[in-house]
């Protein structure tokens, strides 16, 4: 492809998006769910699968995407192809590191796919999750000491910030319900009837703070996004979607007297670096899609971005913001709470639908700036993405 | 609940023949004397990565908690649920450990602990804490 207009027609955008049959889904690897997801993607984008030069793909905790990938697709002649790996920041992460490289010259069409299948017939998919991570001994140790997951790892981040600024169960509440409320507008979700705070509340406690209702699904099924030039997303089918910011953060909390750990997250680092690259504070944002693998997640990742002051998320969620009827367009596909659970293709997904006009009832009018975060492990990853329908002005 | 049964590695060797001692092995740095968690390789506060072993003194404070729900048994019987904590040790460094106790619901953050150490047949000493007499220092 010619570059004859200069730096900025190299300037990344997403031009594809894939999404696989999602949820309870059984029968298919996930290595199946990933090629029938870049298939989507290219089919979205208006690219035939040998026009991908660039292949980047994330593993969920089931594993079973690799190398063979290409093979799998049928792709010849690479210029890139690796896997990504930072948990729940990896979408975020793959799109930045295609950005780069579509940016540099060094390919210029690069497929980011997810894919996992924790989900059995038979059996809980907490098991999977359990067998599925490669645990040395000092993980064990957490293990044998009663640390069954994440759901009591996040419960004690929460809790901290609870002690700490008074946060409640109730206003957790709020985020569930108004994210249920999304989903009802979805047709990709899972869960779209609709709850109460009461219903939160009564919902059975899982590890106390999170109920039930504070935890996301789990779901089988792939995403890809396909990420290339501005200048080459011109001719295809989508509407571009624009990446004018990214930004990433691993706090490597010290586990000791004095950390931040449950108070401050990476996305106070790595939201006001996007948002720095591309120009804009919070003010700015018309749609954000926080990744929800809890309640309580997205409430401190509100603050770290600075939508509202360290210590008022609870407050500012339960403020009546939230919800189709809100000023604050949040998670509106429903998120990893109530739509699908693709890790961080969840709300980079939900973003590109919201930035092409392509949300039918739950598309929200003013979508010119998108922010996206994925977070990964136990708040030890983050990655913010700033999308838009517009190119830098 | 109580513990789990796990085996040793080479990481966590020196860690657990000190639980089988009824000690709970800390790291200390050598050149800046810190203390840090027990599978730090790297001092936190220096860079250093000459860290000794050494005993805590084994009481500290409630950080945070969590209850955890288990799964009601099939003879329809409670769910088991089990206090699990971070423990701020009185040296710095935090611990993920459950607090055995008779009413788990009651743990709250600041309570005062100590450490004490079960030990499943067939499996290493496990670091577990027990609330201090004074538990609730405020």
């Amino acid at each position: 492809m010619n570059d004859t207009s200069g730096a900025g027609s190299r300037r990344p955008v997403i031009a594809g998006l894939g999404l696989t049959e999602m949820g309870k889904v059984y029968g298919r690897s996930p290595a199946e769910f990933a090629a029938d997801a870049v298939r989507r993607a290219a089919q979205d984008a208006g690219l035939r699968l040998s026009d991908i030069d660039g292949l980047l793909f994330s593993n969920g905790v089931g594993g079973g995407v690799g190398l063979t990938l290409q093979r799998e697709l049928g792709l010849r002649d690479l210029r890139m192809l690796s896997e990504v790996q930072a948990y729940g920041s990896t979408a975020g992460a793959m799109v930045q590191y295609a950005s780069m490289a579509v940016q540099s010259g060094m390919v210029d069409t690069v497929a980011c796919v997810f894919a996992d299948a924790p989900l059995r017939e038979k059996g809980s998919a907490g098991a999977v999750y359990s067998s599925g991570l490669k645990f040395t001994g000092w993980q064990l140790l957490d293990f044998a000491s009663g640390l069954s997951g994440a759901n009591p790892m996040y419960a004690l981040a929460a809790r901290r910030h609870m002690d700490t600024y008074g946060t409640t169960s109730e206003q957790f509440a709020h985020i569930a319900v108004a994210q249920r409320a999304w989903a009802a507008k979805n047709p990709l979700a899972q869960m779209r009837e609709p709850i109460t705070v009461e219903d939160h509340q009564n919902s059975r406690m899982i590890s106390d703070p999170f109920r039930l209702l504070d935890c996301c699904l789990v779901s089988n099924g792939g995403a890809a996004v396909i990420v290339t030039s501005a200048d080459r997303a011109a001719d295809l089918r989508q509407p571009a979607v624009h990446v004018l910011g990214w930004g990433q953060a691993h706090p490597g909390y010290e586990m000791g007297r004095g950390t931040d750990f449950g108070l401050v997250s990476g996305a106070a680092t790595a939201g006001p670096a996007a948002m720095k690259m591309a120009g804009v504070g919070p003010a700015d944002i018309d749609i954000a899609e926080i990744y929800d693998c809890y309640t309580y997640t997205v409430l401190i990742t509100l603050e770290d971005y600075g939508f509202c002051a360290k210590g008022e998320g609870g407050a500012f969620v339960s403020s009546g913001v939230l919800g189709p009827e809100g000023s604050f367009p949040l998670n509106t596909g429903g998120g990893e709470l109530s739509s699908y659970y693709m890790w961080g293709m969840t709300p980079l997904s939900e973003a590109v639908i919201q930035a092409r006009g392509q949300g039918g009832e739950r598309q929200v009018a003013k979508n010119d700036l998108v922010l996206v975060s994925g977070n990964g492990g136990v708040l030890d990853h983050h990655s913010t993405l700033v999308l838009s329908p517009h190119p830098h002005s | 609940m109580t513990v789990g049964i796990m085996q040793r590695d080479p990481a966590t060797t020196e860690f657990f023949d000190g639980t089988a001692r009824g000690e709970l092995l800390i790291r200390r740095c050598a050149d800046c004397g810190h203390h840090s968690a027990p599978r730090c390789e790297t001092c936190p506060a220096c860079g250093s990565a000459a860290l000794d072993r050494v005993p805590a003194k084994g009481t500290g404070t409630i950080a945070s908690w969590t209850l955890v729900h288990g799964r009601p048994p099939r003879d329809g019987g409670p769910a088991p649920v089990t206090a699990v904590v971070v423990v701020e040790l009185d040296e710095g460094p935090w611990l993920h450990s459950q607090v055995i106790t008779d009413a788990p619901q009651e743990v709250r953050t600041g309570f005062r602990v100590a450490v004490d150490f079960e030990r499943p047949e067939g499996g290493e000493a496990i670091p577990v804490f027990r609330l201090a007499p004074d538990a609730v220092s405020a």
